[in-house]
């Protein structure tokens, strides 16, 4: 897989949101999963579908771009 | 475009002098376009969902498509209230015009789904008699009857008090009324342990006006409502101000003399007001103290009121932490929906599952440098514009 599971809380770190604000994003933009299992997935303790993990980097790289920066981190289906 | 809803708290406790209600359900400006319009023909009747704000600005698109409808002969229209966020004179204007072409023409407009805001607002400029509600909701009715007898001050309890009956949840934070229960029980404790006191009400300001959302009997309901209807006295001087106001014989104080009579009359003899801070240091409010006796209060009660005061000031707090929650909330659950819808639009145009037709919209919105939301707007509005679907294919 292109995109190894710590970039994810990597980012998270990096653009300063809390788990509960990713987690939010991450609902705003359609994802089902609960907070916890969110948290589940920054920490390796739960591996997201694919559609879930692109999701958590879809809202990583939504406030990447607020931040002025690009989008960093790959999706799925990236080549 | 920023959808400033998603970062702004709502604004319902500003401190305020008591003036003119500002007609709405919110006390907040909002972006000019949050108005939308959806309308659903049915067989026998026509559905206008209302969506966002009707002010000067978007009145005339409302009352033009309203009248439209009438000209095309539809008789039966239902207009729906339920993602109405704000509403002001000149959209009730169109509402009425709208009721009184169709009347004549045997027809009806029927409100579906007001807030209890604009229930009481079609109630007090007399458009509800030309109107009918829906009937679904009788709990709504019986409040919006009891809205139309009352004043501002009632209206603000009882609109309060009914959270889970009328559907406030969408524009006050959930359990409400449990924070009006809690402020109730400020005001019991503070006529049960303040010296000399006979009754203790909380007036905050909510939507620009100061109304009382506790009080331990009518009288004292009654002391707060000449303050506001006099636009004077302890409390809105308390509140304005953020400090302590301290009537202490209603008999000799010349600094209301509007407000200080109708006390006088009530058999008041002196009032304590302290005003309740947010925790951001704004006053939102005070906690008022009445006693029969003339100075009634002296330094040790006035001590123990301030400590009543934080208290309803926190409870104040964490139910304005709540509302913020429920605001965004809200507006996630928009955003959700529109990249839903978004979606649908790419699986149908390109014959892909909801997993693909999510991954397109991804892709597209990074390489479009646009944020999801904005490109499922966009992808939305295309379906109406029939312009081409911009940036999808990778």
């Amino acid at each position: 897989m292109r995109r190894p599971i710590e970039m994810l809380e990597r980012g998270r770190r990096e653009v300063g949101l809390s788990q509960a604000e990713l987690w939010f994003r991450y609902f705003e933009l359609g994802g089902m999963s609960t907070a916890l299992e969110v948290e589940a997935y920054l920490f390796g303790a739960l591996i997201p579908t694919p559609h879930d993990g692109d999701l958590i980097a879809a809202a990583l790289n939504e406030r990447f771009s607020e931040l002025g920066g690009d989008h960093p981190i790959p999706y799925s289906d990236d080549q | 475009m920023p959808d400033p809803s998603l970062s702004k708290p709502p604004k319902v406790d500003e401190p305020s002098a008591p003036t003119f209600p500002r007609v709405g359900s919110r006390g907040d400006g909002g972006a000019a376009d949050e108005f939308g319009l959806m309308i659903r023909l049915l067989p026998n009747q026509v559905v206008v969902g209302v969506i966002g704000e009707v002010d000067m600005a978007t009145a005339p698109d409302l009352g033009c498509q309203l009248d439209a409808l009438v000209d095309r002969g539809h008789t039966d229209v239902v207009l729906d209230l339920a993602n109405l966020d704000f509403l002001d004179s000149s959209g009730l204007h169109a509402i009425e015009d709208t009721a009184a072409r169709l009347r004549p023409a045997g027809g009806v407009l029927l409100i579906r789904s007001p807030s209890a805001r604009t229930r009481w607002l079609l109630d007090v400029s007399e458009v509800s008699r030309l109107v009918e509600f829906e009937p679904s909701d009788p709990e709504l009715v019986a409040l919006g009857s009891e809205h139309q007898a009352g004043d501002s001050a009632t209206i603000v309890s009882a609109a309060a008090g009914q959270t889970a009956a009328v559907g406030w949840a969408t524009s006050l934070p959930t359990g409400h009324d449990v924070v009006d229960a809690a402020l109730e029980l400020v005001t019991a404790l503070a006529q049960a342990t303040v010296g000399g006191a006979d009754g203790a009400s909380v007036s905050i300001a909510r939507h620009g006006r100061m109304g009382t959302v506790a009080a331990t009997d009518d009288t004292v309901a009654q002391m707060d409502r000449d303050q506001y209807a006099t636009g004077q006295g302890p409390c809105l001087a308390a509140a304005g101000e953020g400090h302590r106001f301290h009537v202490e014989s209603v008999a000799d104080d010349a600094r209301w003399p509007d407000f200080v009579p109708r006390a006088r009359a009530g058999g008041i003899g002196s009032i304590l007001s302290t005003p309740l801070m947010a925790a951001a240091g704004r006053s939102v409010g005070a906690l008022n103290i009445y006693s029969r006796t003339e100075r009634a209060f002296g330094p040790p009660e006035q001590e123990l009121a301030a400590l009543f005061a934080t208290q309803a000031s926190r409870i104040l707090d964490s139910a304005g932490v709540a509302a913020e929650q429920a605001t965004r909330l809200q507006a996630a659950l928009r955003v959700r929906e529109l990249i839903a819808q978004a979606q649908g639009v790419v699986m149908a145009r390109q014959g892909v599952s909801a997993a693909a037709a999510s991954a397109t919209l991804l892709r597209s919105s990074r390489q479009a440098h646009i944020s999801l939301r904005r490109q499922a707007t966009e992808i939305t509005a295309s379906t109406q514009r029939q312009v081409p679907l911009t940036g999808s294919e990778a």
